[in-house]
């Protein structure tokens, strides 16, 4: 329960010092972008050792505490870690050209999805509510300020003002969520306050399960759950198309592994009722999300609705509980490489610092930009959840989870939500390749790093969708 | 270095993948360099893996090495495992040995084709996919390689897609070959419901034990069902001439050497099934007897050179079936891999006399091309004679044990040895009437061909193919069985026929097999070698009737039109038609136009205030809470 290892925080340090290194050698020297190139993939490579380290040694000393019980280290949170550093070394590629666009600002841009980056890997390892709480703000606040960092759009001014406005209140009611737990168990850590609840027969449990729905409803605004969403088609189609991607991905994986420490460590005893509130929320997500989807006429906007959907996916394995862990890893670690894959590509269409992207720029994609096109069309393939896709392997797995834990209701209406969605997701394709005549025929210059996303991601989700036995392999010992 | 065994298959992959991408970018002929590059590292990888396996050869099973890569679907036994063993290492060296050799002899065949970087890709990703399938440990990855391939045969059977006869046979082979695959995948449902499991390793162990000689009999006669679509066997036989539409060099590697082979690889790699049951045995050989002499006697009418080259090599897998159908596994491997090479070898040898015809194949077109092709003359002639049975040459040897084997297998056998000898006697006389067609007598070219020898990069792999032909029938003769020996670890388990060990009687049974060669030749010298135009008429005169049954394939092509193709053709407009545009359709827009409507009910929701966002998080917020409160208590 005590001690401090530094090797449990050790990617955190990295990145940190990384990001402090990047602003300093941007004060004292004005280095060029390619500096800060070498700097950012040197900080990346080396955290990416630390979680070796980390991996090996949960490995051998099987799971552990430190920081006064604050900080878990075992197979979960290394595995959230490395699904980040995945996301943010691929965000960082998609952003680049929008980073280094910032000139002056560049070092700031990159140090923030650092920071970021930090922030949700200490939620993906918190034990406690206190540092979820300070480990959630840490991120989010990058994010918010991410947001409006192109200064010269006020549709990016508006999208920060309002996720921080509405990200203020979602913290507020989470913090609220905790202190109510505090009052009635007497402890912020989730293993004390399992311990504390074991075997006692609790009088008056409302006041436990107000804190519990709370904390859903707080997580759920990060993992843009419906009804708490309304933020995000917003922020996604003012925020920068560079980092939306990053931003979309980074907050979901660090709200579900927050939910899942928090959920199944402290309150297993309680299962049945957030359970049940995590299906209703689920429900609403996925029905509204697709429903919502189809409206769209803007790819951001579209795909803001998709993450609600998928949210609502992740959350009927979530309801689940513990069992599902290994498919909700895969489903966030393959949803998060497909969210920032496509963002990648609304960015090699509608250029880096755009605002909003309506499906008219998409017409005739397929022979103005056939890599750009065949990677968003196999995305949104593999969003849509199509066999031999990640997609697929993730639904199933959730899906089967949720079965078994007794929501059939859930599944079904989760299938029917999938194939409705069939709807707008191959609309996209259809007015890619089927669209008739684009407006300029101007063939698209992508930028290299971001071609580099595509086929990554691209190729990821459809390589893991045909073989995803090894990654299942390695997420299995997760669940364990 | 087993361990890397994956390297094979990843070379060949690699290569299509680069000339996929980068084909077009970097041209001719450079795009041939690193496929032709991937697949002699394949070879040469794959030589020194199977070093063991000559030193050790006939010793033990120790030599046979499963490569377990990582678990692809557990629950069906299926791991993404490679099997390293005498047989796998046969076919591996016969694939990249003979598609290397392909290769190279394409870089001048394809010269001047616009899509000349991707005939390479689609080269490449066949010899995988063919790995795939011979390396294969479980019967599910043998699957994916037995699709991969049939794919790869449409790809580059309609290669010259904007000819509609080329498109409509790529077609034509893939459907086919469904119908194959139909009774394979039932095969495959069947092991898997007795075994519990589709790896090789548990199922081909002694499988005596767990199913009885019925269940044995339907899953043998089921896989035949699947080879017998690969390979070109009765009464799937009909797409291998109309493959003849792709380039030469596919024919050559595909359509002759390395994929028909797949249905002979596939049943001798299941010999513990089909020694459980004589009649599934029975069968194969049946079906491989009839469909040798059929096909030789449909050889014999055409007039295209590829069309008869194309009815020989199903002939000849016919003899490969009846061979593994009386578990003379050795012998039909053994005719497999000589096969391989003096059908290569003609292959490519038409090809290089299409190529100096200017793309003509009619037979009676050519004539007296011995002078002015001297290279493709001699190489032809050396696999004409070996195909004919003529020794000292490959074919000879091989063919001969067949029917030793088939002979000494006695009773109802004797019966097949002696379909098998006419068979052997049909096949030197249409090889020979070739041969005097194309290259003896007058010329009776087109206006203007001016017949030339092909470029160097297409006759080193003749010479080559040739040098081999003279010299691979000694791996295996009655003299020094090294083959037999090699193969010993695979069939140690399973009883295997052989060739009778006396000498008298192996040398009667030579004896009158080479006379039947002789006698074919013979007759086809008379008729098309020596008599004169007006003898020759009146010859054929005489045997009009079964010539024009002959010609056209005994009409088996038009019947399957009429009764199959036709009537589908009308189901599938109905359901396309009536079915799907009326029924289905209306059902999926009703649903979607409903959808749409209550979609844009909720849009209001989006105001675009963050006020009405904030009430709605507050408003759900209660919701949730007050959920989860309802359920806790």
């Amino acid at each position: 329960m005590t001690g401090v290892s530094y090797l449990a925080v050790a990617p955190e340090i990295i990145l940190t010092a990384g990001a402090v290194v990047v602003l300093m050698v941007d004060v004292f020297a004005r280095p060029s972008s390619r500096v800060h190139g070498w700097l950012v993939s040197a900080t990346y490579a080396l955290v990416a050792i630390a979680i070796g380290f980390q991996w090996r040694r949960v490995d051998i000393d099987g799971p552990g505490l430190s920081f006064g019980g604050t900080l878990l280290l075992n197979h979960l949170s290394v595995t959230v870690r490395a699904v980040l550093l995945v996301t943010a070394v691929l965000g960082t590629a998609a952003a680049w050209r929008m980073l280094i666009g910032l000139r002056r600002r560049a070092a700031e841009g990159v140090a923030l999805v650092m920071v970021a980056t930090v922030g949700f890997m200490l939620m993906g390892a918190s034990a406690d509510l206190v540092m979820t709480f300070v480990a959630l703000e840490v991120g989010s606040i990058a994010l918010y300020v991410l947001a409006g960092i192109v200064r010269s759009s006020p549709a990016g001014d508006e999208a920060a003002m309002k996720y921080f406005l509405l990200g203020a209140f979602a913290s507020a009611i989470f913090i609220y969520g905790g202190a109510l737990i505090y009052a009635a168990a007497g402890s912020t850590n989730v293993y004390e306050i399992a311990a504390r609840l074991s075997g006692v027969h609790v009088v008056r449990p409302a006041v436990l399960l107000i804190g519990i729905g709370l904390i859903v409803v707080g997580l759920g605004f990060k993992v843009t759950a419906a009804p708490f969403h309304s933020w995000a088609p917003d922020v996604y189609q003012g925020a920068p198309a560079g980092v939306v991607g990053f931003m979309a991905a980074v907050a979901k994986i660090g709200g579900f592994a927050a939910l899942l420490n928090i959920l199944t460590g402290g309150f297993e005893r309680y299962s049945g009722a957030w359970g049940d509130g995590l299906a209703l929320v689920a429900a609403v997500s996925v029905i509204l999300g697709t429903l919502m989807a189809i409206q769209q006429s803007d790819v951001r906007r579209m795909l803001a609705y998709s993450g609600v959907a998928h949210a609502g996916f992740i959350l009927t394995g979530l309801a689940a509980g513990l069992v599902a862990s290994s498919g909700i890893l895969f489903y966030l670690a393959t949803y998060s490489v497909m969210v920032v894959g496509a963002f990648a590509a609304v960015t090699a269409v509608s250029g880096q610092a755009a605002t909003g992207s309506s499906f008219e720029e998409y017409r005739g994609l397929g022979r103005r930009s056939p890599v750009v096109a065949a990677v968003l069309a196999t995305l949104m393939i593999a969003m849509s959840g199509m066999p031999l896709t990640t997609g697929f392997i993730g639904k199933f797995q959730v899906f089967t989870s949720a079965w078994e834990g007794g929501y059939e209701w859930l599944v079904i209406t989760g299938l029917l939500a999938s194939v409705a969605a069939f709807f707008f997701y191959l609309r996209l394709v259809v007015v890619m390749y089927f669209g008739g005549e684009d407006g300029d025929g101007t063939t698209l210059e992508t930028a290299r790093s971001i071609r580099w996303v595509l086929v990554f991601s691209a190729g990821a989700s459809v390589l893991l969708g045909v073989f995803p036995g090894p990654l299942l392999d390695v997420l299995n010992r997760v669940g364990a | 270095m087993t361990g890397y065994l994956w390297i094979v298959i990843v070379l060949p992959l690699a290569g299509a993948l680069f000339n996929h991408f980068l084909g077009r970018r970097i041209g001719e002929p450079r795009a041939a360099g690193p496929a032709i590059l991937a697949v002699l590292g394949s070879f040469a990888f794959a030589a020194v893996a199977a070093r063991d396996f000559f030193i050790s050869a006939g010793s033990s099973e120790q030599a046979v090495a499963v490569v377990h890569l990582f678990d692809w679907i557990p629950g069906l036994g299926a791991r993404a495992e490679l099997l390293w063993d005498p047989l796998s290492a046969t076919m591996t060296l016969v694939v990249t040995g003979v598609g290397a050799l392909i290769h190279i002899y394409s870089v001048g065949y394809m010269h001047g084709d616009p899509r000349f970087g991707r005939f390479f890709t689609y080269l490449n990703l066949f010899i995988a996919s063919m790995l795939i399938l011979v390396l294969a440990n479980n019967f599910a990855l043998l699957f994916v390689g037995w699709e991969l391939v049939g794919l790869c045969s449409y790809l580059l059977i309609s290669f010259w897609y904007t000819r509609p006869s080329a498109a409509a046979a790529g077609k034509k082979a893939f459907v086919v070959n469904r119908v194959g695959d139909f009774g394979f995948m039932v095969a495959l449902m069947i092991i898997f419901l007795s075994f519990g499991t589709l790896s090789y390793t548990e199922v081909l162990h002694d499988p005596g034990t767990v199913i009885g000689a019925g269940t044995a009999t339907a899953i043998g006669l089921l896989l035949l069902v699947g080879a017998a679509g690969k390979s070109a066997q009765l009464p799937l036989h009909v797409w291998l001439p109309d493959a003849m539409e792709g380039p030469t060099p596919v024919s050559a590697l595909i359509h002759a050497a390395t994929m028909v082979t797949a249905g002979v690889y596939m049943v001798a790699r299941c010999a513990a099934i089909f020694g459980l049951s004589d009649v599934a045995g029975g069968v194969v050989a049946t079906v491989g007897a009839l469909t040798a002499l059929l096909a030789a006697t449909i050889a014999i009418a055409q007039r295209d050179i590829k069309r008869v080259l194309a009815y020989s090599t199903i002939s000849q897998l016919g003899y490969m079936f009846m061979a593994v159908g009386v578990a003379g596994y050795v012998a039909g491997l053994f005719h497999l891999v000589t096969h391989a090479v003096f059908k290569a070898l003609l292959f490519l040898g038409a090809g290089s006399v299409i190529h100096a015809m200017a793309d003509q194949q009619d037979m009676n077109r050519m004539g007296g091309l011995r002078r002015k092709l001297p290279l493709t003359h001699a190489t032809m002639l050396i696999a004409t004679l070996s195909i004919a049975g003529i020794p000292p040459l490959a074919g000879f040897w091989s063919k001969d044990e067949i029917l030793a084997v088939m002979f000494y297998a006695g009773g109802y056998y004797t019966v097949l040895w002696a379909v098998g000898l006419v068979t052997a006697l049909l096949t030197a006389f249409y090889m020979a009437r070739q041969y005097f067609m194309v290259f003896s007598g007058e010329g009776r070219w087109d206006e203007g061909v001016d017949p030339h020898e092909s470029p160097r990069v297409m006759t080193v792999p003749l010479v080559i193919l040739g040098a081999l032909t003279l010299v691979i029938g000694f791996v295996n003769t009655p003299f020094r069985l090294s083959f037999e020996h090699f193969l010993d670890p695979v069939f140690h388990s399973v009883p295997v026929a052989h060739a009778p060990e006396d000498g008298f009687l192996l040398a009667a049974l030579a004896l009158v097999s080479v006379a039947a060669g002789l006698v074919g030749i013979l007759i086809a010298y008379l008729i098309y070698g020596r008599a004169s135009e007006e003898v020759r008429e009146r010859l054929l005169g005489r045997v009009r009737r079964p010539l024009m049954a002959w010609e056209h394939g005994y009409w088996i092509d038009d019947v399957y039109g009429k009764v199959i193709v036709e009537p589908g053709l009308r189901i599938a407009d109905w359901s396309a038609g009536v079915l799907d545009q009326r029924a289905i359709d209306g059902l999926v827009n009703g649903v979607g136009v409903a959808v749409r409507r209550l979609g844009a009910r909720l849009r209001p929701l989006q105001s675009g205030f963050v006020r009405a966002y904030g009430s709605l998080l507050a408003a759900g917020a209660l919701l949730v809470v007050g959920w989860i409160v309802v359920r806790g208590i």
